[in-house]
């Protein structure tokens, strides 16, 4: 399967959240009751229930003020943190690219929430005694619930109505993109940018912003984290060297200590 | 036989308290550690076991240390007091453990220079994987992603160190024909005159009143 993304064009869309409500629908994710927080954007937060949010900001723009829509869930890196330090097998790579996750195999650990650059997956976790898992958008590739392998697009692209997000061959979408981009800055949008092009080794939800990723809301320049290549890729090596070394030098120095010793006590006698 | 004490009993059961709760952190931890492990870890209940052994592990020597505040200080104090006999053991050591006698052994204190490598260790690291662990327990969510990250470096670096030094442990205390009596007298708490003054000569003269020869 050639790699897969979805593309969000945030000048396109409308924030009718059809998109949060299709996730919830196919994902088989319950509403959560949520109080008003002064702001038509609900609910608060992702949670094990919310894989996707739409958030909104309002920004001042000389004088101007503009309304702008940001989609909140996972971005299915490239080079995605979580999968890097997931010790169970939970998070994986999907063969369409997106970073995919089996519940039945999580043990609960969170540190897929702790170093993932932007903040995504949620655990329910039960503070003493850790039990739960966690939960995340996974491009709609959950086993049994798998749209992508059977030839569908994720929910959310189905009912978006606007033509905000649209689903594809990731190579395909990044020229899309691109295109996208040079028109809005032909338009005046000078800032306007392809986010998630290169980001953590190219992410397979890409953004088309009209203006820096800041102003909405977005990390500019996530990356995995350094303790997560220092813990992964040097300290646990080094772990079973020295492991390893240690068993191995000292099955060899017992032996040799006690066929030395051996000769001498006979030697003695 | 000519018998000494080494341990005291409760030390002897503190010992064997702390390896119980010891190899159940390694072994639930290894669930996490080695990615072959992991379907071991599936559904969670090795991080439970892992918690209650975690709080076996800081309470079997914090409750130690209540009831035997005495000798606790002077185990410690031990573990980081280091003389000219560690640099003549450091000398020895590595024709002595093969089993030769090239290099005479200086005579030891209650512990040798090795074993107070080991202490240290257990100190040290024993606070590390402590300190590390509860910021991973109680402080996901509160602290920054940062120090969540690093506490997991830390406590798994520590365990390595930790680990790799407790082969060592076990290989000479149970399996080194140097140390016949070691792993007997963590049992019975006793050892032979003759074993006392061969390997901890200081020591002995130092209980024996100097009687000793």
């Amino acid at each position: 399967m050639a790699d897969k993304a979805i593309l969000f064009d945030a000048t396109k869309c409308t924030a009718c959240r059809g998109c949060q409500v299709a996730c919830k629908s196919w994902n088989e994710r319950e509403a959560v009751q949520t109080t008003c927080q002064g702001t038509v954007e609900n609910p608060p937060d992702l949670s094990t229930q919310t894989w996707l949010k739409m958030e909104f900001r309002e920004v001042g723009n000389n004088g101007d003020l503009r309304w702008l829509f940001t989609r909140r869930s996972c971005m299915h890196c490239k080079e995605a943190g979580c999968v890097k330090v997931c010790p169970t097998g939970a998070l994986f790579y999907h063969p369409s690219g997106f970073v995919s996750y089996d519940k039945h195999k999580c043990s609960g650990c969170g540190y897929c929430s702790q170093f993932c650059p932007f903040n995504v997956p949620r655990l329910n976790t039960n503070r003493v005694t850790g039990k739960g898992v966690m939960d995340k958008c996974t491009a709609c590739t959950t086993s049994g619930l798998d749209r992508i392998d059977n030839g569908f697009q994720p929910a959310c692209v189905k009912t978006c109505p606007t033509g905000a997000l649209t689903y594809g061959d990731r190579q395909e979408l990044v020229a899309t993109g691109r295109d996208r981009v040079q028109q809005l800055i032909v338009q005046g949008h000078t800032n306007a940018y392809l986010y998630g092009e290169k980001e953590v080794g190219g992410t397979h939800v890409l953004y088309v912003l009209d203006d820096s990723p800041s102003v909405y809301g977005i990390v500019e320049n996530p990356e995995v984290p350094v303790a997560a290549t220092a813990w992964q890729d040097i300290l646990k090596p080094i772990g079973y060297a020295a492991a390893g070394l240690a068993a191995l030098g000292l099955l060899l120095n017992v032996m040799v200590a006690r066929a030395k010793l051996l000769s001498k006590e006979k030697g003695g006698k | 036989m000519q018998e000494v004490e080494r341990y005291r009993k409760r030390a002897i059961v503190q010992h064997w308290l702390i390896v119980l709760c010891s190899l159940l952190l390694a072994i639930t931890g290894l669930f996490l550690f080695v990615h072959w492990f992991g379907p071991a870890a599936w559904g969670g209940t090795s991080r439970i076991v892992h918690r209650v052994a975690a709080v076996g592990f800081v309470a079997v020597p914090v409750l130690y240390m209540i009831l035997n505040p005495k000798s606790s200080l002077e185990w410690i104090k031990e573990a980081f007091t280091w003389g000219k006999a560690d640099l003549g053991w450091v000398k020895s050591a590595p024709t002595y453990y093969f089993g030769f006698d090239i290099i005479p052994m200086p005579p030891q204190e209650r512990s040798n220079t090795g074993q107070k490598m080991w202490m240290v260790v257990v100190i040290m690291m024993g606070i590390v994987l402590v300190v590390s662990g509860g910021i991973m327990w109680f402080g996901k969510g509160v602290v920054s992603t940062g120090v969540f990250q690093w506490s997991v470096f830390a406590h798994d670096a520590a365990f390595v160190i930790a680990g790799a030094m407790f082969i060592v442990h076990v290989a000479l205390g149970a399996f080194h024909p140097r140390f016949s009596e070691a792993l007997r007298s963590m049992i019975t708490g006793k050892v032979s005159v003759h074993y006392a003054k061969d390997h901890h000569g200081k020591w002995y003269d130092r209980i024996s009143g100097g009687k000793a020869e």
